[in-house]
């Protein structure tokens, strides 16, 4: 192989070129560029080895007088240095100074030039330290000039690419052009970066009648001091400018509206993948080349008389489409493929793929999923249970941080954790709710099936199970009951809980490394765990605890700690709503079929007699999963608990499914357990054939857009919604006098509102109120209810005692509204803020804005200090001042104190994944 | 390690299989059942015709009047029972009307409300019904000749009603449209005129289905000039009822709603005592027998009603003073109000009083008025005794063992007979 650059620079007379041939060489003049932090005197050194004769004179372009060697002129710019060059020169070689050519560089960028006829010639880049790792040789772009190189990352130069041909563009960093043709184009724009730079000369040459070309044999070492990685944002302005420069203005037409929606689209995929950076090149190329505008048609000006070819002389060299869209959407599906592939079977090759068991769970898997979320694609999500749309997302997150529970008759109360979830996650999605919510619980199925194949991928299984078992996960015996009575939530924590149970299991090639990342992972994933579902926060370190007794390693104690942390996203909700964890009496009164036990029971005991690793696994999903049976059958505890242990049962029976599918052989023990398995599995997706996951159908809201449609001025009160069927109420019910009922929003039930906190003396006011309308002793039930802001009243299911007292009542009209139900509106129903005078007070946020005036505004919530301008109660309700104009709430310093500290927690936990990422 | 993962693995299978799934939760318990105090009362203004509003308590409370028409308060007024414990309020004081209801908001339960609707040759009177029912029944109206009847059905509340009538007459059971579907909006009235539908039959008797809402029916029989007014009610199988003295044209109606045959037997209570069955019989579906009570005695006398299925028991009267129609009491109490009884300026008002018990009663006659006045008599077990009643709102009669009271007015060419309203809350 030839001598590189980084030999000793030794003189080479033997291989000088005779006199005679040297006489007919053109003349050659080099333009030095000088670059920050290079080495200016190695880079003359390295022009002066060239074995090039007549020996080039050297200017440098940009660099002090004083620094320069005898002998060697220099030029402010670029422009000055070429229209310096006389009638005598035939190639100016613009090199920079952080470039390090071999000898014979120059000599071949000629010979190859000339023989080609060429007008512009880049040489081979070498990236300088490597040896022989290549950085350039030329390329082609597509039609927004986003250069792509054709090679590899650390693509070793094998002289794969040594052949002379023509290409769209060269670098800068050693390109040889005609002076008179360097002349017409009055060189390189100095106000771009380098690969920009080069970019635009190519384009600019070409169009001129030149043809541009690499030459291999030309071999230059590039130090990179100029930062021509071309990733910037001030070299994406410059492929913005080079493009207005180059393009005809019809062109120009189609090219940049096309332009801003690949921007647009190449901005939204990299944010899908977690990447700010490329929104924010985009916007601040864009507003260079608005602030540059001026300068750019200064340009196209002065090139217009040297253009001799049209754009069709540019489009020859350019790759179709986007090469930005193109790259990302190829790393998007690696990624989303890599989720499946754990193996790589797919990155091995369409011929192996099928041999992996694992492809063919996971292909099947995917394949119910998509018919179970159907409808969920093509619909939504219903809004029915506990499964609601979310609330605006500032108002979501105003709540969150210590605002106001409006659910029931309000309270100071802190709301259900997940709230804070939803309102960021609809933030991220810039207030697209309901799309938001569409796609979250779509990928709560994704998760949860993705989740279950890595966690056990991580246990050491590749069967076809692992994926398989994620569909008893999002529909075995406890969260199908869960998710069947409307819990959108259980899908969330189901989707949610193998992913933090994974992150404590490390794998056995990362044990001692990367702890950060574990950190930051075992906490970003327990905040969302404890959001959910708050009690499942403690199932990872459960499961350490049987995995470690079973004989297990790779797990870490430490880190089901560290995951704990995530719980004080969930503290303020359970210290101020302690029944939620402690009163068995609002449990949704869920069971399980007897079967279920039996069934786990008659999976697992084959499975502990097959070997010590088939024996673990089912050991931790038998445990795990009966306990959550055991939980659920005992009744003690509210309905966290009782969500909690749901969803553990379905978690465990799914690991349990995972075990006994992992290999399928004729082995009797295995036989069974993958035969139970496989009932377990067909027992658990019937659920999910209604396509949507197994929630249940029905549209709730559109049942009451009556009470927005009729609303008056002051907007829509509230609805008091009544059934003896618990299941009828929409989220939380409290018990009634014979029946369940509850207050929602009249503006339609929002998830926010699922949850009820503990009844305040409003709460107290308003049972009494009903104890008596149903006792039928009251004639204006209306009036009574009236001060509760009640708009309406639906009544649901079979007919009951208030059907009976609606009868013969006076106030309260009957109204067929809806054919399923009995719906009465209340016409004396107070407004929910009430300033004593005409002018109506309207929600916003969390609070309430009106006309401001002298008097106070009566509130129909439940009064509490936090709420302001001046608060004061009258009876169970808030007054405030109305001098503002504005009724606003703040809660205590401390649930504060837990929102600020998640929010904390969270940027930390980022951080950490950051920093470990940016280690690695 | 395999065998206590076996193990416990089957323990918590076992532990899971063995506990009993909880219970559902349940909501808390039902209310106790009240009924708001309060009557639906019958208005007739017009054509020479004004009516009157009686309400009479045990305490001095507030009480209000709303009159309802055209799904509206047509007006309402507001006066407390005063110290006398009764109020007459003159329905012209508080709103211009035709023939709509009125909701009386009573005190407290143990009140009564009634109506006297008085003109220039006519009077009726009626108590103002409480609780409707589903079904009621009324009968004994006529349209041949000179006979006018109507049935008002009156829903004060704010649903609207809808009522299905099975008419059944002497031509058997009619069939009109308008007996279908008969829909009685929300505080409003609808009047279903007889006479114009199917006159000419003799004897009728309408069942009113309530489909939907609620509804108090209340019949109204002209004949000639005079008139009476009775409430429909619910079909029952044990029935008593005072009879007053006099002769005339006095029959007993008894008539079933019933869509089978029903027995029943009389127990007649005359000047000798009580004669058990004294008269039995059947009644064909839906059908109704007629006993002419002059024929037997003219003094004052009574009569309980048994029955295998439901019945509804009517007195009328149509004599010289004039014509009165009531139903029987389908219970027995130790208090019963007399809304209107001794009211009617220049009528002869008596009340009739039925001992039910089995041994003598010590009985209060209270009229309510400034000034109250109280009789006592002593009254043998299962006799009847008539007492003429001094002027007053209304009166209330107290015993010492079960009685039913009804009262009488007379006057040249004009009559009433109501049966009063018993206390049975204490």
């Amino acid at each position: 192989m030839a001598p590189r650059m980084t030999d000793a620079p030794t003189p080479r007379a033997a291989e000088t070129p005779s006199t005679e041939n040297l006489s007919t060489s053109p003349v050659v003049k080099v333009l030095l560029t000088t670059v920050d932090g290079a080495d200016l005197a190695a880079a003359l050194g390295t022009v002066g080895r060239q074995v090039y004769d007549p020996i080039p004179d050297v200017v440098v372009v940009g660099g002090e007088s004083g620094e320069t060697p005898d002998g060697v002129t220099t030029a402010d710019s670029l422009e000055e240095a070429i229209t310096g060059a006389g009638d005598d020169i035939d190639y100016l070689w613009i090199l920079h100074s952080d470039a390090r050519p071999r000898p014979d560089a120059l000599g071949a960028l000629v010979a190859e030039v000339e023989l080609a006829a060429a007008a512009l010639g880049g040489s081979k880049l070498l990236v300088a330290g490597t040896g022989e790792e290549l950085e350039s040789v030329g390329g082609s772009t597509d039609v927004f000039g986003e250069p792509h190189s054709g090679l590899d990352e650390g693509e070793i130069d094998l002289q794969q690419y040594d052949v002379v041909r023509e290409v769209a563009f060269v670098r800068s960093a050693s390109m040889l052009v005609r002076r008179d043709l360097a002349q017409g184009l009055r060189g390189l724009d100095e106000l771009l970066p380098p690969i920009a730079a080069g970019l635009d000369f190519s384009q600019r040459a070409r169009l001129a009648g030149g043809r541009v070309i690499s030459v291999p044999s030309s071999e230059v070492y590039h130090q990179g001091r100029c930062n021509e990685h071309g990733h910037g944002w001030r070299e994406q302005a410059g492929r913005l400018r080079a493009m207005v420069t180059a393009y005809s203005p019809l062109t120009l037409l189609w090219l940049i509206p096309y332009d801003f929606i690949v921007s647009v689209l190449d901005s939204l995929m990299s944010l899908i993948l977690l990447r700010w950076r490329p929104a924010a090149r985009y916007l601040f190329s864009w507003g260079w080349n608005a602030y540059h505008l001026p300068s750019t048609i200064g340009l196209r000006r002065r090139f217009r008389p040297v253009r001799v070819l049209g754009d069709e002389e540019l489009f020859r060299f350019q790759a179709r489409g986007s090469v930005r869209l193109r790259d990302v959407g190829a790393e998007l599906a690696v990624r989303i493929l890599s989720m499946f592939d754990e193996d790589q079977a797919i990155a091995r090759g369409t011929r192996r793929v099928w041999g992996s068991s694992g492809i063919w769970g996971a292909a099947i898997t995917v394949l119910v999923l998509v018919f179970a979320m159907r409808s969920l694609i093509f619909l939504g999500v219903p809004n029915v249970g506990a499964s609601f749309p979310f609330e605006e997302a500032a108002t979501s997150l105003d709540r969150w941080f210590a605002g106001w529970n409006d659910s029931g008759l309000g309270s100071s109360a802190p709301v259900h954790p997940s709230v804070g979830v939803t309102g960021l996650w609809s933030w991220l999605w810039l207030g697209a709710e309901g799309a938001a919510r569409t796609l979250l619980t779509i990928a709560f199925g994704l998760l949860a099936v993705v989740g279950m194949g890595r966690l056990a991928g991580r246990l050491g299984y590749r069967g076809p199970g692992r994926y398989l078992s994620g569909l008893v996960l999002l529909a075995g015996p406890g969260t199908a009951i869960l998710v069947g009575s409307g819990s959108w939530l259980a899908l969330a924590a189901a989707a949610t809980l193998p992913w933090a149970v994974r992150s404590v299991f490390v794998h056995p090639d990362e044990v001692g490394r990367g702890r950060l990342s574990h950190i930051g992972w075992a906490v970003l994933l327990g905040i969302p765990l404890a959001a959910f579902s708050p009690l499942l926060v403690i199932v990872p370190l459960l499961s350490v605890i049987v995995w470690k007794v079973s004989g297990g390693k790779d797990s870490s104690i430490g880190l089901t700690l560290v995951g704990l942390l995530g719980a004080v996203v969930a503290a303020p909700f359970i210290l101020g709503d302690t029944g939620w964890i402690l009163d068995s009496h609002r449990r949704l009164g869920l069971s399980v079929a007897e079967l279920w036990p039996v069934l786990l029971a008659v999976a697992f005991v084959p499975l502990v007699f097959i070997d010590s690793k088939t024996r673990r696994l089912g050991t931790l999903g038998a445990v795990l999963g009966l306990s959550g049976l055991l939980a659920v059958g005992l009744g003690n505890g509210g309905p966290g608990v009782e969500e909690a242990a749901l969803v553990l049962a379905s978690f465990g029976t799914a690991l349990i499914v995972a075990t006994g599918l992992d290999v399928v052989s004729s082995n009797p023990r295995r036989l069974i357990g993958a035969l139970v398995s496989v009932i377990i599995l067909f027992l658990s997706i019937g659920i999910l054939g209604n396509g949507r996951l197994g929630l249940p159908g029905g549209d709730f809201n559109e049942r009451i857009e009556f009470a927005s449609a009729l609303a008056g001025d002051a907007g829509p009160g509230r609805i008091l919604v009544a059934s003896t069927q618990r299941d009828d109420i929409p989220g939380e019910a409290r018990p009634g006098p014979g029946f369940w009922y509850r207050l929602v929003d009249g503006r339609g039930m929002t998830s926010d509102e699922v949850w009820l906190p503990s009844p305040l003396p409003g709460d107290h006011e308003l049972d009494t109120a009903l104890e008596r309308i149903s006792s039928g002793g009251e004639l204006r039930p209306g009036i009574l209810l009236a001060p509760f802001a009640i708009d309406w009243l639906i009544l649901l299911g079979p007919t009951f005692r208030l059907d009976e007292v609606f009868v013969a009542q006076l106030d309260l009209v009957p109204t067929p509204f809806d054919p399923d139900s009995r719906v009465f509106a209340n016409p004396g129903s107070a407004p929910l803020a009430d300033s004593g005078t005409e002018s109506a007070w309207l929600r916003s946020g969390t609070g309430f804005v009106g006309e401001p005036g002298s008097g106070r505004v009566s509130l129909a919530m439940n009064y509490d200090d936090g709420w302001s301008p001046e608060p004061g109660p009258h009876e169970w309700r808030a007054t405030v001042s109305a001098v503002g104009g504005v009724a606003g709430f703040r809660g205590t310093t401390q649930n504060l104190v837990f929102a600020v500290s998640t929010a904390a927690l969270l940027l930390v936990s980022l951080g950490l994944l950051f920093i470990a990422r940016r280690r690695r | 390690m395999k065998y206590v993962s076996l193990m416990i693995g089957l323990a918590l299978a076992v532990g899971v299989f063995l506990t009993s799934a909880p219970d559902a939760p349940e909501p808390g318990p039902a209310a106790g059942v009240e009924e708001p105090p309060v009557a639906v009362c019958a208005i007739e203004e017009g054509s020479g015709r004004t009516t009157e509003v009686v309400i009479l308590s045990t305490v001095n409370g507030p009480t209000r009047l709303t009159l309802f028409a055209s799904g509206e308060s047509a007006g309402s007024i507001s006066q407390p029972t005063g110290a006398s414990g009764s109020v007459m309020i003159p329905v012209v004081d508080v709103a211009a009307v035709g023939t709509v209801g009125g909701l009386v908001e009573l005190p407290i339960s143990s009140s009564a409300a009634g109506v006297i609707v008085t003109g220039a040759e006519s009077m009726s009177a009626e108590s103002c019904a409480d609780v409707p029912t589903r079904q009621s029944f009324i009968s004994g109206a006529s349209t041949i000749g000179g006979h006018a009847f109507e049935l008002h059905l009156m829903n004060p509340y704010a649903g609207q009603a809808v009522v299905e009538l099975v008419v059944r007459s002497d031509a058997g059971i009619e069939s009109n449209d308008r007996f279908e579907s008969v829909v009685v909006p929300a505080r409003s009235s609808t009047v279903v005129d007889f006479t114009e539908l199917i006159p000419g039959r003799e004897t009728l008797s309408i069942t009113v289905e309530t489909v939907k809402g609620s509804v108090i029916a209340v019949g109204r029989q002209s004949i000639d000039d005079e008139s009476a007014v009775w409430n429909a009610v619910e079909g029952s199988q044990d029935w008593f009822l005072p009879i007053p003295a006099g002769g005339g044209s006095k029959r007993l109606l008894i008539a079933t709603p019933s869509e089978v045959e029903v027995e029943y037997q009389i127990d007649y209570y005359g000047p000798e005592g009580l004669e058990e069955v004294y008269a039995e019989g059947t009644l064909s579906p839906r059908g109704q027998d007629s006993f002419d009570l002059a024929a037997i005695t003219e003094e004052a006398a009574g009569v309980r009603v048994i029955s295998t299925g439901p019945v509804v028991p009517t007195l009328w009267i149509n004599s010289d003073s004039g014509l009165g129609i009531t139903t029987a009491s389908a219970v027995e109490a130790a208090r019963w109000f007399l809304p209107g009884a001794g009211a009617i300026v220049g009528g002869r008002a008596s009340v009739v009083i039925l001992s039910v018990g089995i041994d003598e009663a010590v009985v209060s006659v209270r009229s309510l008025r400034a000034g109250s006045l109280v009789r006592a008599i002593n009254l043998p077990a299962d006799s009847v005794v008539e007492i003429a009643l001094e002027t007053a709102d209304g009166y209330l009669i107290e015993s010492t063992g079960p009685i039913v009271a009804m009262w009488v007015t007379r006057r040249v060419g004009a009559g009433i007979a109501a049966m009063g309203v018993p206390i049975l809350d204490g």
